[in-house]
């Protein structure tokens, strides 16, 4: 199901989670649940960051129009 | 296959062979017919023509334009000191314009290093009126937001934080560098496609329509940016043309435009999701997230939760204790009852023991005081032996043991007589050392 949460959706429960916690309202047992259920949104959030974050990887779209047509080349030679 | 410059070969020879079976008269030598051209078409009759000003340009010393109507087109070319003598407002010579020209044909025959080139040589120019390319592109506007074109893309869901774009560019602009710069501002350095087109001249719009198709049909690309960095509308007509919008209008990728004019609006800034001034405004409107600040606040959250959850932790190891402590205390007083218990249990076992202990040797004190009292003393106990040794004497085992029998019956009882000897019949002899069985031959039953 985590893996269908938006990065905005991500944060944005996050951010409730924080602002729970913090106004001290929340018994243990809703405490602990919470910071279980904001440790993996802080991975999630993370894991999209790093994605973004290694390095630029560029790509063209020539390069791969011609990739998938040479690799399509064996069914196509009627062309 | 011969060069257009003259090479040794050919200084040597000084005219080639002609076509074999060709009526043509020659050949002659290109540069000697390409001088006399221009002096015939400068002959031509000089006049004015009237037609619409296309794809504008500007050198530092010559203006070229297209002058064009339905039915064609002539290259044209002026001095730009001609142009500016003519002290039009600025702008007003613009593609799109109706002009009137004056002026004579003209043929530049090239030189080693520039292409020859054939054009209306003009030096009169008079601004007619706006021409009909604006007034298209207002129709085209006004039918495609009919249709509710402008809508689709804005409608779209633009992700926060893509990790795969596209990019439609001319390869060699500046619009490439800043959109680079622009995803770097943003900390972004994810995946970029790039999908080079050219931007502008007629063979622009399909290549463009080609490009947006393929990327937005690409696996996992997120947002596409069209990015171009300004020109003239001319320069950007291509991003008018209808097909073109139509299918970025109804992709469902969403799209970000930045073509660069400072004064009109192309229609692919109208169908487009966002439509940006610069490439970089469109390479940070499609990362609309600041990573770099995202990154930050994902490492505060993430302290945030660290500590919220030991202060959590904590609470609850506070709370077991005090819960494991009740059971063990509880047990700690069982444990101090049930040693109390023992104890007295103890206790008064020994001094039940005690008791006892004194009770036997009270009983015993008090038997001992009766024997005593009894006086069993040593008269006593001459007297006794003497009445034992008596007693024994008259024993019937010290008779037994000096060899005399006793006579039972089988049942034990004693046998005095004879007579009742033979009435038994059957007797029992008991001597000093043991009984055996007898049976008596006179008996009377027999």
């Amino acid at each position: 199901m985590s893996e269908e949460l938006s990065y905005e959706a991500a944060t944005e429960r996050l951010e409730e989670i924080i602002k729970r916690l913090d106004s001290g309202e929340a018994g243990l047992r809703e405490t602990l649940d919470l910071c279980r259920e904001g440790r993996t949104l802080v991975e999630r959030c993370a894991t999209e960051l790093d994605a973004v974050g290694k390095g630029l990887e560029e790509l063209r779209l020539d390069e791969l129009v011609a990739r998938l047509e040479n690799g399509a080349g064996g069914g196509e030679a009627a062309r | 296959m011969s060069s257009l410059g003259p090479t040794v070969q050919e200084r040597l020879e000084q005219r080639p062979a002609g076509i074999d079976g060709s009526p043509l008269p020659g050949p002659w030598p290109v540069g000697e017919y390409a001088q006399r051209l221009r002096g015939w078409l400068r002959e031509r009759a000089r006049l004015q023509l009237f037609g619409e000003v296309w794809n504008l340009r500007e050198t530092r010393v010559r203006v070229y334009f297209e002058l064009r109507d339905a039915q064609g087109a002539l290259p044209c070319a002026m001095w730009r000191d001609d142009l500016v003598a003519l002290g039009l407002t600025p702008g007003a010579l613009a593609d799109g314009a109706q002009v009137v020209v004056g002026g004579g044909l003209d043929y530049y025959p090239g030189a080693a290093t520039s292409s020859p080139a054939f054009s209306f040589h003009v030096t009169a120019l008079r601004i007619a009126g706006e021409g009909d390319l604006l007034a298209q592109l207002d129709r085209l506007r006004k039918r495609l937001d009919g249709e509710g074109l402008f809508v689709p893309q804005k409608a779209l869901r633009r992700p926060v934080l893509p990790r795969t774009i596209g990019v439609v560019t001319g390869e060699g602009g500046k619009a490439r560098d800043d959109v680079l710069a622009g995803l770097a501002r943003r900390g972004w350095a994810g995946r970029l496609v790039w999908a080079f087109a050219p931007v502008q001249d007629r063979h622009a719009a399909p290549r463009i329509t080609r490009a947006v198709m393929d990327l937005a049909a690409l696996e996992g690309i997120e947002v596409i940016v069209v990015a171009r960095g300004g020109g003239s509308l001319a320069d950007l007509f291509c991003f008018c043309d209808e097909t073109l919008c139509r299918t970025v209008a109804l992709l469902a990728v969403p799209v970000v435009a930045s073509v660069g004019h400072h004064t009109d609006r192309t229609l692919l800034d109208d169908v487009a999701a966002v439509s940006c001034s610069t490439p970089t405004h469109a390479a940070e409107a499609a990362v609309p997230l600041h990573c770099t600040q995202a990154r930050e606040q994902v490492r505060r959250d993430a302290g945030r939760l660290a500590v919220h959850g030991r202060r959590a932790v904590i609470g609850r190891a506070r709370a077991l204790a005090r819960l494991s402590r009740a059971p063990a205390a509880h047990l700690e007083r069982e444990r101090s009852r049930l040693h109390q218990s023992l104890r007295e249990m103890r206790a008064a076992a020994r001094r039940g023991a005690a008791d006892k202990r004194e009770r036997t040797a009270r009983r015993a004190l008090a038997l001992d005081r009766k024997v005593q009292s009894a006086g069993l003393d040593g008269r006593r106990r001459q007297r006794l032996d003497a009445l034992a040794a008596v007693l024994g004497a008259h024993d019937p085992q010290r008779t037994l043991e000096r060899g005399y029998a006793l006579v039972e019956d089988p049942a034990g009882g004693l046998v005095t007589s004879a007579a009742a000897a033979r009435e038994r019949g059957a007797l029992r002899l008991r001597f000093g050392d043991g009984a055996v069985d007898a049976k008596v031959r006179e008996a009377t039953d027999e």
